[in-house]
């Protein structure tokens, strides 16, 4: 309904304002550029889904992973939790340029670039997990007397996994900023490029079609990394 | 079985709500009662330290504690959930699987054994927690309010299981309200104001007006 809105808006801001197509295209060139050439998109875009699936799997470890190995330890806490946010406030924009330098204009920057991304909220969001365990149970398993990996890993990391799968949620909606803003900065793939590359020779249809093509992917694996995380609700503790 | 001299009941960072002297004799079931805030649930916490404050002498280090939610694992079994302390203990299944099987029993639970934890009502979650106090085996239980949440018939229900169950423990019961459970308490101990009163019948507080006349102190 509301893409129905949207697209009729779009077309008809071109006809009233007879807008010229290599300023804004109207929804038609845009969708015959996509039938036209199927392979392009889909070429391009199997480079952007690789780089943020891969991103998204690796900062999901890597943030569950810190979460887990700082959870028990306030000072760990309190000294790697200024260096988180500082990694999510400097925009990834600022560090591209670093990370290209070093990792070259492969897939390795759009990976860490995505992973960077994806990190802090899975982290964040993992440590509010375990930071939520009620006192009731903390003052239950204190006398049921476990051992403490034991209840690490069998209470406490299924009650925080909730929490993490939220995180992944966010992370998902923001990981493709990641990949394609790699991807600007210098690549020989990836809808990033194509975008660049087609505004450069005023290809403005084909930069529509890539942009679509990009809004669709995002809400695929936006789709799937909720499907994937649902059933880590089962982990939610109730009263 | 225990006794406390002098401990203070405080938040962190504010003057002592009360100062305790309380001493339980081995087997009593003893309730106590006092408004929201007063402190009870901070002497329950102070009783499940490790170690214990200088202030408690306990005889027994085996202590189970039900809160005032049932604190079960969603995802596991009610089987599972009994014999947590086991797991968690590393202990061996077949180590334990006759007092499971018995325990879900006594407790009325063995149809429902494999069912998963979220799948059951407020009524059924309490008795897996109680099972699960069962299978500590352990020689006082501290119990904090946890039937306040039920419905009175199923709390009605919970303190007759209980009287018929923990008959061997020390018991403390937590608790507003001890008329559902006054037939298994043999006393009641006020806390109000900062101060500890008891032991009292539990037969004054058969009328609203004599409880809250004891909440407030008035005894």
């Amino acid at each position: 309904m509301i893409t129905g809105v949207l697209l009729f808006l779009w077309a008809a801001i071109v006809w009233l304002f007879e807008l010229p197509h290599y300023i804004l295209p109207g929804p038609d060139r845009v969708a015959r550029v996509l039938f036209e050439r199927p392979e392009l998109f889909l070429h391009h875009a199997l480079i952007t889904a690789t780089e943020i699936i891969a991103g998204l799997a690796l900062g999901a470890v890597l943030g569950m992973l810190v979460a887990c190995l700082i959870a028990d330890s306030p000072r760990l806490q309190r000294w790697t939790l200024p260096v988180l946010v500082v990694s999510q406030a400097l925009p990834v924009f600022a560090l591209a340029p670093i990370l290209m330098l070093w990792l070259g204009y492969g897939f390795a920057s759009k990976l860490a670039m995505t992973t960077l991304i994806v990190f802090f909220p899975v982290t964040a969001a993992t440590l509010s997990g375990f930071r939520a365990l009620p006192a009731s149970w903390s003052d239950t398993l204190k006398t049921l007397r476990g051992h403490r990996l034991r209840i690490f890993w069998q209470v406490r990391f299924p009650l925080a996994l909730p929490f993490a799968g939220s995180g992944l949620r966010i992370a998902a909606s923001v990981a493709p900023i990641g990949a394609v803003v790699g991807e600007w900065m210098g690549s020989a793939g990836g809808l990033g490029s194509l975008m660049l590359h087609a505004n450069g020779r005023g290809q403005t249809d084909i930069l529509f079609a890539a942009l679509v093509v990009l809004c669709l992917l995002a809400l695929l694996i936006w789709d799937i990394t909720q499907r994937l995380t649902k059933p880590l609700n089962r982990y939610q503790a109730f009263d | 079985m225990l006794t406390i001299q002098q401990l203070d009941l405080s938040y962190p960072n504010y003057p002592p709500l009360a100062t305790i002297d309380w001493s339980i004799e081995r087997g009593q079931h003893v309730a106590l009662l006092g408004r929201s805030g007063v402190g009870k649930s901070t002497l329950l916490k102070a009783l499940l330290e490790t170690p214990l404050p200088p202030q408690i002498r306990c005889e027994t280090s085996r202590i189970a504690y039900m809160a005032q939610s049932a604190v079960l694992l969603p995802w596991l079994s009610v089987r599972d959930n009994v014999r947590l302390g086991a797991s968690l203990r590393g202990e061996p299944e077949d180590d334990s699987r006759a007092l499971t099987e018995s325990l879900l029993d006594r407790v009325g639970l063995t149809g429902l054994a494999d069912r998963p934890a979220n799948q059951l009502s407020g009524g059924q979650k309490s008795r897996v927690a109680l099972a699960r106090c069962l299978f500590e085996r352990a020689e006082l239980v501290l119990l904090d309010e946890p039937f306040a949440a039920l419905d009175r018939s199923t709390r009605i229900e919970m303190a007759e299981l209980c009287q018929e169950l923990l008959t061997e423990q020390t018991v403390i019961l937590v608790t507003h309200d001890p008329r559902d459970a006054s037939d298994w308490l043999d006393a009641a101990w006020v806390l109000s104001g900062s101060q500890l009163s008891g032991p009292l019948d539990l037969t004054r507080f058969q009328d609203d007006r004599a409880l809250i006349h004891a909440l407030d102190g008035a005894l």
